[in-house]
């Protein structure tokens, strides 16, 4: 009886198995006749870095749509797979294989260097190519992947304009620097250093821990070393706290950072206190004629750009111009004609080197003034 | 310098010994460590931001920021003893009688719960205190103490006080330290044991939220995971100075700032956050009674 009655079951069972992975072959028969072309972008989505992750996320969107308008790429129409890897690497890897088997041919990301440099192993395994629009440590196109791509500059080069800038143009001698131990904020520190090394002293050398919100010790020890100028690598919340409680210490030297710190939250966490800071990040869009109908569609379409928006616009920009000069989907392919393109786009002309970086270095010098970010110093210039 | 790095663990300090209180009160009563507390501090800095946004529509900020800060600390004192007696209520009081292990996971939950409902109502991004308070503070040579630290340490010092002349000299002081002794015995002499435990989460609650009001004021940045490591570093003062002994958690919370802010300055900033968690094991290793004792007979 028992013996019988789990024989049935047994029948059933297989019965039902089959019948599931014949409608699973069915659906996924289905997909790969499915007429687009899908485009990744990874970021964080989520989180206290949202506001990056969505600006990101709109300038991609935003040419796609543009490119769909004209008929696609290869003859086929556009797909937008957006995913969230919360600035974590361990996410980011995760969000990066499943894009790989979301089957996208070309990935916009990721933002953060400690999720790009992760993730950019998976994509290369599987031969896609990605262009970042922001991530800006020189690890990541240090492995030799042929894949990787970026539209933005490297910290090498951010913090060699921001050396010179504090030694040529500010003259200061005394140098402090803070870091907030993470791939891009320690590793910018650590360019800086390297490019002001014979130019001026490091008297004080520290990192903090990201997500602390009192750094009163480390800036009162800090005062007691007479620093003329303090250089901070690292993203906005800490910058601007730091920033403020600097200043209800009686730390009235100047400040400067990189372009972790390049949002309107910096001025808000910090207030008056962050009135003469200086950053280091690319041009202002407004400045750059060719940004010009770039900055009218994304108002129209999503509001006021964020500080990547423009990147990541260029980058899609970028990828399926490169699809449609390689003629196919093949991610090889893709990536040499990236290698050997020339292109114009909303921040001007990019080329390429043979490690991915774009090959002229855009860092310039910018002011907070009025409580508004705006462009201060450009390279070349030795007063101002 | 030395002296300002006093000044700022000073600061520091107050702040944990104020949410320390909590944790000492609810251990000398139930004996259960309530790792929700600093789920409460945190509500406190949320409420102190959310009232003052609606106080600042109403016009009330612009004319009298004075009364408008004492409003505001009022609604969120309130706001947060309500939720420290509906977490007793709802998460402690049905366990009352079971193992000791249970009302901790039940501790645990509330503050996994608590964390992810500001998160989802509140969204995860960093809510600014606005910058109304006026900056300036006493300066002499190198030293600066700020207006907000000054407000910091008095308030502090003061709440200290009158929790103590509370317990001490008041009806209810006298009935929360019976029940610390032995329950059992305080309920047979006619003490309403519920009523004490509820006085008790409400005063230890409306403590931590004045800490998170000061807080949001001082660092002018709030956000939903921020109760999670002053919660730990508060519990870590209250086991330095003798969990369930009052003095010892004000104690404790000064002691913490102060080699916080030493350690940071002196040894490393990068390992700012160990200094406590080094101190809290050093502690359970060679006097895990705190260095005050946990003074059995008066542990409230």
């Amino acid at each position: 009886m028992t013996k019988r009655y789990f024989r049935m079951k047994l029948r059933y069972t297989v019965l039902f198995l089959s019948l599931f992975i014949l409608l699973a072959a069915i659906i996924t028969g289905c997909s790969k006749k499915e007429d687009v072309i899908k485009i990744g972008v990874a970021g964080p989505m989520t989180g206290d870095q949202s506001k990056m992750g969505i600006d990101m996320k709109n300038g991609a969107e935003l040419a796609i749509n543009e490119w769909n308008r004209k008929g696609g790429v290869l003859e086929k129409k556009l797909k937008i797979i957006v995913e969230d890897d919360q600035h974590d690497p361990k996410q980011a890897v995760s969000v990066a294989n499943k894009l790989v088997n979301a089957g996208t041919i070309g990935i916009i990301g990721h933002f953060n260097s400690n999720a790009s440099i992760p993730a950019s192993a998976t994509y290369n395994k599987a031969n896609i190519p990605m262009i970042t629009p922001a991530s800006t440590n020189p690890q990541l196109t240090e492995q030799g992947f042929t894949n990787v791509f970026r539209v933005c500059g490297r910290d090498d080069q951010q913090g060699l304009v921001a050396a010179t800038f504090v030694s040529e143009v500010l003259k200061f001698k005394r140098i402090a620097v803070l870091h907030d131990k993470t791939t891009y904020g320690q590793g910018l520190a650590d360019e800086f250093v390297k490019a002001i090394n014979h130019k001026a002293d490091v008297v004080y050398y520290a990192g903090v821990v990201q997500g602390d919100k009192d750094f009163r010790a480390v800036l009162t020890a800090l005062k007691g070393k007479r620093p003329e100028l303090l250089y901070f690598g690292g993203i906005y919340p800490e910058g601007g706290l730091i920033i403020k409680q600097a200043r209800e210490l009686g730390l009235n030297i100047p400040f400067m950072s990189g372009d972790g710190l390049i949002d309107q939250k910096f001025i808000e966490i910090a207030g008056p206190a962050s009135e003469g800071s200086y950053l280091s990040f690319s041009p202002d869009p407004e400045n750059i004629p060719n940004a010009k109908d770039f900055l009218k569609s994304y108002r129209s379409n999503y509001g006021e750009p964020g500080p990547y928006s423009i990147y990541a616009y260029d980058a899609a920009n970028v990828l399926l111009r490169s699809i449609e000069a390689a003629g196919s989907a093949d991610g090889a392919a893709i990536s040499k004609a990236i290698h050997e393109m020339k292109h114009t786009g909303a921040l001007g002309e990019l080329e390429w080197d043979k490690k991915g970086d774009i090959l002229h270095s855009p860092y310039v010098v910018w002011e907070v003034k009025n409580g508004k970010f705006t462009e201060y110093w450009k390279p070349g210039e030795t007063n101002h | 310098m030395f002296l300002q790095q006093l000044i700022n663990g000073f600061t520091l300090g107050a702040v944990y010994a104020l949410i320390a209180l909590g944790y000492t009160m609810v251990y000398g009563i139930l004996e259960l460590i309530n790792f929700a507390h600093g789920e409460i501090y945190m509500l406190g800095a949320y409420i102190t931001i959310i009232s003052l946004s609606i106080l600042t529509i109403t016009g009330l900020t612009s004319k009298s920021l004075i009364l408008s800060l004492l409003i505001v600390l009022i609604i969120t004192t309130i706001i947060s003893g309500a939720y420290g007696l509906t977490m007793e209520r709802a998460a402690y009081r049905p366990l009352r009688h079971a193992p000791r292990l249970s009302p901790l996971i039940s501790a645990i939950g509330v503050s996994i719960f608590l964390q992810n409902y500001v998160m989802l109502t509140q969204g995860s991004a960093d809510k600014i205190f606005p910058h109304i308070l006026p900056p300036g503070g006493l300066s002499m040579a190198d030293v600066t103490l700020t207006y907000m630290q000054m407000f910091i340490i008095i308030t502090s010092v003061f709440l200290m006080t009158a929790l103590h002349t509370f317990i001490r000299k008041t009806r209810l002081g006298k009935a929360m330290r019976a029940t610390a002794q032995d329950k059992k015995m305080a309920s047979l002499v006619g003490i309403d044991i519920d009523t004490v435990i509820m006085v008790t989460f409400i005063t230890g609650s409306a403590l931590a939220a004045v800490a998170g009001f000061m807080v949001a004021m001082y660092y002018g940045l709030v956000n939903f995971y921020m109760g999670y490591v002053a919660g730990i570093k508060a519990f870590t003062a209250a086991v330095l100075g003798g969990i369930g002994n009052i003095q010892g958690a004000v104690f404790g919370g000064f002691l913490l700032g102060i080699l916080e802010s030493l350690g940071a300055a002196y040894i490393s900033s990068e390992y700012k956050d160990a200094f406590a968690f080094i101190i809290l094991i050093l502690i359970l290793i060679f006097k895990p009674t705190g260095l005050l004792g946990e003074r059995v007979p008066e542990k409230v």
